[in-house]
């Protein structure tokens, strides 16, 4: 394979299976310069998780510093947007750097401890077995649509603690800032149009939450603002943040981990047989072995010797969760997927200072799905020859999973 | 008048993120692959070392009174 090759990270064989080409590049160059897209690719798991520890050399401020235009490209009336789309990024929390990240994390960190989320469980299993309920007679769905994408929004409109008539609507915001990782060129109006929807929508409930919190998420950063650690920008963003990040992330969790039960059959036997018992073991490799995210990105803070090249201050960065968990140094025959595997020390919610903030509510909602369908679908089939997947390099994001099941089935 | 504890750190769970270091500093330090580790038990109060443990997100500290073993974090059931 020449070089060029080696550089195309949009190549639709490569949004189709990045695990061929990442593997190869691991193998390759496991720290590779990028000279198409003029970016660091990570891929060792050695490499990825000493760069994700070490945040004072990579600064994850990327709106802050990066000047490329989005890509892939949009349509050039729309390019004022773009500026729209980085102040709204920009001031959410996951782009803050220490000592603010400490600070913000510091307000809204406690709310999503494994302990505090346990407590949620309840409500997760009950929004499942009502979901599911209702789909159960058809015999067929998108999971996608009408399964992955609800479920985390219900969860997320309790947490924000806003009537439950709004839900529809904050689905539809949802769905709109969805497209920030889609390749349409007319995207940036829809997220736009998402982004100011959700400032729009959560506005009074600040105002409100500020006379008389209670203790959702929105009086926690609302609190946050008394104690001035968050401006009301940032309040604001970072309430979006809450429903995207919660959102697309769990759709990709769901959906690549049913594909990857439904394509091992043996596999879904195995969870099948014990699904209290092996939903926690399963989600984790379903993480593993198909992660919700690919890569993110950072921003070298000064120069850096990692794996014998030098990153210069400035350069862009982009680390490969998707190559550092099938890092045969790290995983004993990685491209296997084991619902069993342990240990399983993947970095699906990255590692360091940065580490997923929803990482208890994500495994939680995952181990919840993965054992109700598993107690109700004896089988499940894959209606669709082939799976097409949103051309994104930062997401594993499935255009759709339609299955279906035969009922009454024992 | 302050009882002793034990503190433990699972290193194949921490992932270095550093939450405990802020909470208790006296306590937890970070060793050279960013994992965090006991450097003095006694170096910060009971209250603030349950809370390093409660909000630790991969829940990778256990707490335990030196002198019974009894548990303190996470608790059982």
């Amino acid at each position: 394979m020449t070089r060029t090759d080696l550089d195309d990270l949009f190549a639709p064989e490569v949004i189709a299976d990045p695990y061929s080409y990442f593997a190869q590049l691991r193998e390759a160059d496991p720290v590779h310069w990028n000279e198409r897209f003029q970016l660091w690719v990570i891929t060792g798991y050695e490499e990825v998780v000493w760069l994700l520890r070490h945040h004072e050399l990579f600064s994850s401020a990327i709106m802050k510093h990066s000047t490329s235009p989005p890509y892939p490209p949009v349509d050039p009336e729309d390019l004022p947007l773009f500026d729209e789309v980085r102040e709204f990024r920009g001031d959410q929390l996951v782009e803050q750097d220490r000592p603010e990240h400490l600070h913000q994390r510091g307000v809204v960190h406690e709310y999503f401890t494994p302990t505090a989320m346990e407590s949620w469980r309840p409500f997760v299993r009950n929004a499942v077995r009502e979901l599911l309920d209702e789909l159960e007679p058809l015999g067929r769905m998108d999971v996608l649509t009408v399964f992955a994408a609800p479920l985390p929004v219900r969860i997320i409109a309790q947490m924000m603690d806003v009537p439950f008539e709004d839900r529809d609507y904050l689905r539809e915001l949802a769905d709109s800032i969805l497209y920030m990782n889609r390749g349409e060129p007319w995207r940036l109006r829809p997220l736009t149009e998402g982004m100011r929807g959700i400032v729009e929508y959560a506005a009074p409930l600040v105002e409100e939450r500020l006379e008389c919190p209670g203790d959702d998420f929105i009086s926690i950063l609302a609190r946050g603002e008394k104690t001035g650690v968050f401006t009301r920008h940032q309040v604001l963003v970072n309430t979006g943040l809450l429903l995207f990040a919660g959102h697309e992330t769990t759709m990709n969790l769901i959906c690549n981990g049913l594909l990857a039960l439904i394509r091992h059959p043996d596999q879904w036997d195995r969870l099948r047989a014990d699904p209290a018992g092996k939903a926690r073991l399963a989600t984790e490799e379903c993480l593993r072995y198909d992660p919700p995210v690919k890569s993110t990105q950072r921003i070298a803070a000064e120069d850096v010797e990692l794996g014998g090249r030098t990153i210069r201050k400035g350069d862009r960065i982009r680390w490969i969760m998707a190559a550092a968990n099938r890092d045969p140094s790290a995983f004993p025959d990685p491209d296997r997927f084991d619902i069993g595997r342990q240990p399983n020390p993947h970095v699906s919610f990255g590692s360091g200072i940065h580490y997923c903030l929803g990482v208890a509510l994500a495994r939680m909602e995952g181990q919840e799905v993965f054992r109700a369908l598993a107690e109700r679908f004896p089988r499940l089939e894959l209606a669709t020859e082939e799976v097409e997947y949103q051309p994104s390099i930062q997401f594993r994001s499935l255009k759709s999973l339609p299955v279906t099941w035969t009922q009454g089935d024992q | 008048m302050t009882r002793r504890l034990d503190v433990f750190v699972d290193h194949s769970r921490c992932v270095g993120n550093a939450m405990c270091l802020a909470t208790a500093p006296g306590v937890f330090a970070h060793n050279a692959d960013r994992q965090s580790e006991v450097v003095d038990p006694a170096g910060d109060t009971e209250e603030k070392i349950l809370e390093a443990a409660f909000n630790c997100p991969t829940g990778a500290i256990r707490v335990e009174v030196d002198e019974t073993g009894k548990r303190l974090f996470p608790r059982a059931g």
